[in-house]
């Protein structure tokens, strides 16, 4: 359970359990039947979302749960991207997010070869300091943060997101690492030294393409929290065109706040990326998931 | 191998953009707090230091402060009573339903990866007074009388954000489980089978004792969220109606950004922090049992 993230390892596809009967029980109709109802639950509020973002906001008011959209108002959409300004925001999330990852990923290697591989004093008390901020709520950082960006001139940048998005990621980032990086064996890197490579040579050409599965778990998590997270682009931005793609629902309070059909379509646009990437990466996501939680 | 492995300038190289990265947005912003802490500042201007008369009264006066405790306490109740028996139960179904596991799982989980935004203003749409789902429900099956303002009013707000909260967690915690499941091994339940077990047994007996680790780890997870949470608070409710939806995260915010007592907030903060490590800490040392190797 410990080394679930190895690569020899994979993960949950393998059903202990599986193989033990074959015919089809009462209770196993019964089973399946509360899976479906649950599954229902957890999806029909998504299901609501989509079918209301294509009706006319005065259908909202209707009796029935779901409606068929005939014909469906595609204006909603049209509306979400110009009043919720979703291509400009949508933009600025991209941005964002992309160097987010890529920065996490590339510092959580470094981080991770230098924790598991190299050999200093400091390595632990680093090593369990940085752990410490998983449990650190990131909450209590939005205040004195605003009171620093505020000193220092910075807030109302890309970089304002960049920095503390980057950082708090970290933890869990290089956990995933750290946690890949024991399972490799040694031997290949021994032997590249012994040719001549440099430290940079061994971490960019050797390690870096054995830990690809890890980084892109790493990835894939840090995608989803940063393009979702709201609540420090709420404080340190005030600007409107640097605003993150949460925001465009935002821009339904005032004065278009009743145009429900486009806030629908809007809410739409915002959740279809995450759940595409997760669509694409489940397995990836799965893995370091659980193994954060089980190191943690 | 050696030389190479302890070059000191690499390891600073290798070690220094993520630390300072992780110094300068979490460390330091902490000791920020811990300084302002102690101060009556109200954002602009000049300040004094009145040293722990902030914490003084957020401990002994601040009714705010313990009903957002009191709150975390309640969702990690919630959580812990209401969601992890149900993701037990499907996670052990799960593993029973051959080849549309893969499919629930992952519906299961598509909540958690949507961003909180967008769920907390659904969940908004769906308690709604006049167009909410839940309010067109109680309609069409005849209990009109139980139509309410459900986020106005606070009998009932705090169990809307409840909702949401493990609805959103709930693939979260089935995943934590399910793969509890997966490392227990199968010769377990072979052997149990042979035996004379059967399913109830099976599972009372063997299965989910052995799922302790997990549920160990599990419930620490749960308790530091929901005492973490704010975005779903601040999103739906705001911590009102009158705080009766307050929860730490959102309040030390209000306190700072609308009331603008900054010192204040931070004093919040610290306590918050404090409250995180302490528990986290005192969680693992009283659930860590023994439960043998298998």
């Amino acid at each position: 359970m410990t080394n679930s993230l190895s690569p020899a390892a994979p993960l949950p596809s393998t059903k202990p359990h599986k193989e033990e009967r074959r015919k089809v029980s009462g209770g196993k109709i019964l089973m399946m039947a509360f899976l479906i109802l649950i599954a229902l639950f957890q999806l029909f509020p998504l299901i609501w979302l989509v079918d209301y973002s294509l009706l006319k906001s005065g259908e909202f008011f209707g009796s029935s749960f779901l409606k068929w959209p005939s014909p469906p108002e595609w204006q909603n959409y049209v509306n979400a991207f110009t009043y919720g300004r979703v291509p400009r925001y949508f933009a600025n999330s991209l941005i964002i997010t992309v160097i987010t990852v890529m920065l996490s990923a590339l510092v959580s290697l470094m981080m991770g070869y230098a924790f598991t591989r190299m050999k200093w004093k400091l390595s632990g008390v680093v090593l369990s300091l940085i752990m410490m901020g998983m449990i650190i709520p990131i909450h209590a950082t939005l205040l004195p943060n605003f009171i620093l960006f505020n000193k220092l001139g910075m807030l109302n940048n890309m970089y304002t997101l960049i920095l503390p998005y980057s950082a708090i990621v970290i933890p869990m980032s290089v956990l995933i690492m750290t946690g890949f990086l024991e399972t490799i064996p040694r031997a290949i890197e021994e032997s590249a030294v012994i040719d001549g490579a440099s430290i940079y040579g061994v971490i960019f050409k050797i390690i870096f393409p054995i830990t690809k599965p890890a980084l892109a778990t790493v990835c894939v998590l840090n995608f989803i929290s940063t393009w979702n997270e709201f609540i420090m682009a709420n404080t340190f931005l005030t600007s409107e065109d640097l605003k993150t793609i949460p925001f465009s629902i935002m821009k339904f309070a005032g004065e278009y706040s009743s145009n429900y059909g486009a806030q629908f379509a809007v809410m739409t646009i915002i959740a279809i990326p995450t759940i595409l990437i997760y669509l694409l990466f489940t397995e990836q996501m799965t893995k370091g998931i659980t193994a954060g939680a089980v190191k943690g | 191998m050696h030389r190479v492995l302890s070059d000191k300038k690499a390891i600073a190289l290798l070690i220094a953009p993520g630390l300072f990265l992780f110094a300068f947005m979490i460390c330091i912003p902490i000791f920020m707090s811990a300084y302002y802490g102690s101060t009556d500042w109200g954002g602009i201007g000049k300040y004094n230091f009145i040293g722990l008369d902030n914490y003084r009264e957020i401990l002994f006066h601040d009714k705010v402060f313990w009903t957002s405790l009191g709150n975390a306490l309640l969702l990690t109740a919630a959580t812990v009573f209401l969601q992890h028996p149900f993701a037990i139960l499907l996670a052990i179904f799960l593993t029973h339903s051959g080849k549309y596991e893969k499919v629930f799982r992952t519906i299961f989980f598509i909540p958690a990866v949507i961003s909180i935004v967008v769920t907390a203003k659904l969940w908004s749409s769906i308690f709604h007074p006049n167009y909410g789902l839940l309010n067109k429900l109680l309609d069409g099956i005849g209990l009109e009388a139980l139509k309410h303002d459900w986020l106005g009013d606070p009998n009932t707000a705090i169990w809307c954000i409840i909702i949401v909260v493990m609805w959103q967690g709930f693939g979260y915690a089935l995943l934590l489980y399910y793969s509890g499941l997966q490392g227990i091994p199968s010769d377990l339940s072979e052997a149990a089978k042979i035996d004379g077990a059967n399913n109830f047994t099976l599972y009372t007996r063997i299965i989910i004792p052995l799922l302790s680790p997990m549920m160990r780890v599990a419930i620490i997870i749960a308790v530091t969220t929901c005492l973490k949470q704010m975005e779903t608070v601040f999103l739906m409710t705001n911590g009102g109606p009158a705080n009766s939806t307050q929860f730490l995260g959102n309040y030390l915010y209000k306190t700072a950004f609308s009331s603008s007592l900054y010192g204040y907030g931070n004093a919040i903060s610290i306590l918050f922090i404090i409250f995180c490590l302490v528990l986290t800490v005192v969680l693992n040392k009283v659930l860590k049992k023994d439960i043998g190797e298998f």
